[in-house]
């Protein structure tokens, strides 16, 4: 109930200043902002729903009758879950103010020390531990080398070199194939019901885990907050006594456990662990977080936003592939894709701030 | 007048040979507005730093409440009271009010979720609207984001975080840093009104200001650098606007002949 009422009050910074008699036509409706700006703000925050909104509808009447299906849909889910990952993990280090190149070799090496461990006969829940603790270990010493004042992206571009050789030393210059025993995260299906659904490929799951709790943690804990803070401007919070440092490095750390979680399941999925790091996966999930208008400058973005932005890559290329178009057009499209969402972010945040200021006037003109 | 809020002496400071700040006393009382003048490089700048913890003088001592203190850090300034308002305003343009005025001590909620760090948003929304309603400054609703707020909005709500730190001590020391620098005359306006009725609420207050006008209008008393040294401490009413330029400008003698020697 508070809301409404604090949406009443004026504009004014300062104190008493009863909205006048006269109130001019953009604070109608009882709002101080003006209508067209909620419009605006709510396009450029959740256009990309209503992007891929209309994408299903384009391609449900255009690859009528397979792309709208169940089946389609687990599908794309599971096509999709991959590059989600890594993207949550470029998108949380980016909202933190770091963009972390080294993701593909901090996966690639977490998959090698998980397939090393059992091919070697150690438990399963013993590879995936390792695994996953290598790539926190990857992020704690990026962010602690990042602290000392070094760019993050040069830092992340050697410690990605460092990490793919350590990679290949680890496999010895081969694989490790017939990981099995991780078929239970990579192309299990839960969730059957009888003969009528196959069930839920098991990355849908690790996917959905890492985006509730991801989003819950940015959005309602303290440490995500302030996370998005220092993103955001890490001296403002540094001077409001907060360790500013500390949360940079908790933001890699994130970001390497994410990469780690990514190799494990991408080993999963094809019951390899394979060394080669490849740039594809940082392309494709940086592809994914600019389409969710992750400001790389840092302090913005959400990861449901993100989600959908690897859900939009993944029903391009599913929906071009229903209709029997070559795959690189999907390339192609979604390149183009990325450029027109930028153009519109930047045409929408130049109508915002015109607009805002035009309000701010207004309120002044009146007063005088 | 009792204990001065803040009081320094005798402050001294040197940045390799050249002499920054040379002998300067200066004191505020609770409930006191000094505006603290000078030209470029006269060494406001470097005083107010040394007020906040961010410089440690080579010389003299500083006192907080009649207790000598001695900042190793802006967070030790921080503690004993003193609050800063940078210029840049240190805010997170993409949060809302609530959060930007409660960064660094968020309220948990309570019970389990308490435990694992979840904040109690609704709870921060209302202390924010409590304490800028006692301010006199409700400007927008709490959940708007910092960069959707005019240029007064913004300083005031970087005023208004510090004001609120400061209130949790007894009595507290505010620096501002060219609170209206890049404000139009209404919102100048409102922010003169706010610093006055934070230093009717007992907070003492340092302003830096190049804004003569500002100074004449919210200060009870202007201090006035001129090449790290002070020339003027005078109070505000009754002082000349021709000789206060003078004084900054450097074209009038100090106040302090004492110390003149060509």
């Amino acid at each position: 109930m508070t809301n409404p009422v604090s949406e009443t009050e004026a504009t004014q910074a300062g104190a008493g200043n009863s909205p006048g008699p006269g109130a001019t036509p953009t604070a109608a409706g009882g709002q101080d902002m003006p209508r067209a700006i909620t419009v605006l703000v709510f396009l450029r925050d959740r256009g990309i729903f209503v992007l891929w909104g209309l994408l299903i509808a384009v391609f449900a009447f255009w690859c009528s009758p397979y792309f709208f299906k169940v089946d389609n849909a687990l599908l794309i889910a599971n096509a999709a879950a991959l590059t989600a990952l890594f993207a949550a993990g470029v998108g949380i280090g980016i909202m933190t103010g770091v963009l972390d190149l080294s993701l593909p070799g901090t996966a690639a090496v977490a998959s090698c020390v998980c397939g090393w461990l059992l091919t070697h006969g150690y438990a399963t829940w013993l590879g995936l531990a390792a695994g996953l603790a290598t790539g926190v270990a990857v992020g704690l010493a990026n962010g602690l080398i990042t602290i000392r004042g070094f760019n993050p992206i040069i830092v992340t571009i050697g410690s990605l070199s460092v990490l793919s050789g350590l990679a290949a030393v680890i496999a010895g210059g081969y694989t490790f194939p017939g990981l099995d025993q991780l078929e239970f995260m990579g192309t299990h299906r839960y969730l059957k019901v009888g003969d009528s659904f196959a069930g839920i490929p098991a990355p849908v799951f690790i996917v959905a885990a890492v985006f509730v709790v991801g989003t819950i943690f940015l959005t309602r804990t303290r440490d995500g907050i302030r996370l998005m803070a220092v993103g955001g401007n890490a001296e403002a919070v540094r001077r409001a006594g907060i360790h500013a440092n500390r949360y940079k490095v908790l933001g890699f750390v994130i970001s390497g456990l994410l990469a780690a979680l990514g190799g494990l399941v991408s080993t999963a999925v094809v019951t390899e662990a394979n060394p080669n790091a490849s740039p594809q996966i940082i392309f494709n999930a940086l592809t994914a977080v600019a389409l969710a208008g992750v400001a790389l400058t840092g302090g913005r973005g959400s990861l449901p936003r993100v989600l959908v932005g690897a859900l939009i890559l993944a029903t391009i290329s599913n929906g071009l592939t229903i209709r029997g178009i070559q795959p690189y057009w999907a390339t192609v499209c979604t390149g183009a894709l990325l450029l027109a969402s930028l153009l519109l972010e930047r045409v929408l945040q130049t109508a915002v701030s015109e607009r805002l200021m035009a309000a701010n006037l207004s309120v002044h003109e009146k007063k005088v | 007048m009792g204990t001065p809020a803040l009081e320094l002496s005798g402050i001294e400071l040197h940045y390799g040979f050249v002499r920054a700040l040379d002998g300067i006393d200066f004191r505020v009382e609770p409930g006191e507005v000094v505006g603290l003048l000078g030209d470029n490089g006269a060494g406001k700048s470097t005083l107010l730093k040394v007020m906040s913890g961010a410089h440690r003088p080579s010389h003299g001592s500083i006192r907080v409440h009649g207790e000598e203190k001695s900042f190793h850090a802006p967070s030790a300034a921080a503690d004993a009271g003193i609050q800063m308002v940078y210029q840049d305003l240190s805010l997170v343009d993409a949060q809302d009010i609530a959060t930007n005025l409660n960064l660094g001590q968020e309220t948990l909620r309570r019970g389990p979720l308490g435990w694992l760090g979840f904040v109690d948003r609704k709870a921060m929304r209302r202390s924010s609207e409590k304490e800028l309603d006692r301010l006199g400054v409700r400007t927008a609703p709490m959940t708007r984001p910092v960069e959707m707020l005019s240029g007064g909005q913004r300083q005031v709500v970087a005023l208004a975080r510090s004001a609120i730190r400061v209130n949790g001590e007894s009595q507290g020391i505010l620096l501002l840093d060219e609170p209206t620098a890049a404000l139009g005359y209404e919102q100048t306006k409102n922010v003169e009104g706010l610093i006055r009725r934070m230093a009717d609420a007992g907070i003492a207050i340092v302003v830096v200001t190049h804004d003569l006008p500002l100074c004449f209008e919210v200060t009870d008393r202007l201090v006035i650098l001129n090449r790290g040294k002070k020339v003027a401490d005078l109070p505000t009413a009754g002082a000349d606007r021709d000789h206060v330029v003078g004084w900054i400008t450097g074209s009038r003698p100090s106040m302090f002949a004492q110390e003149s020697h060509v």
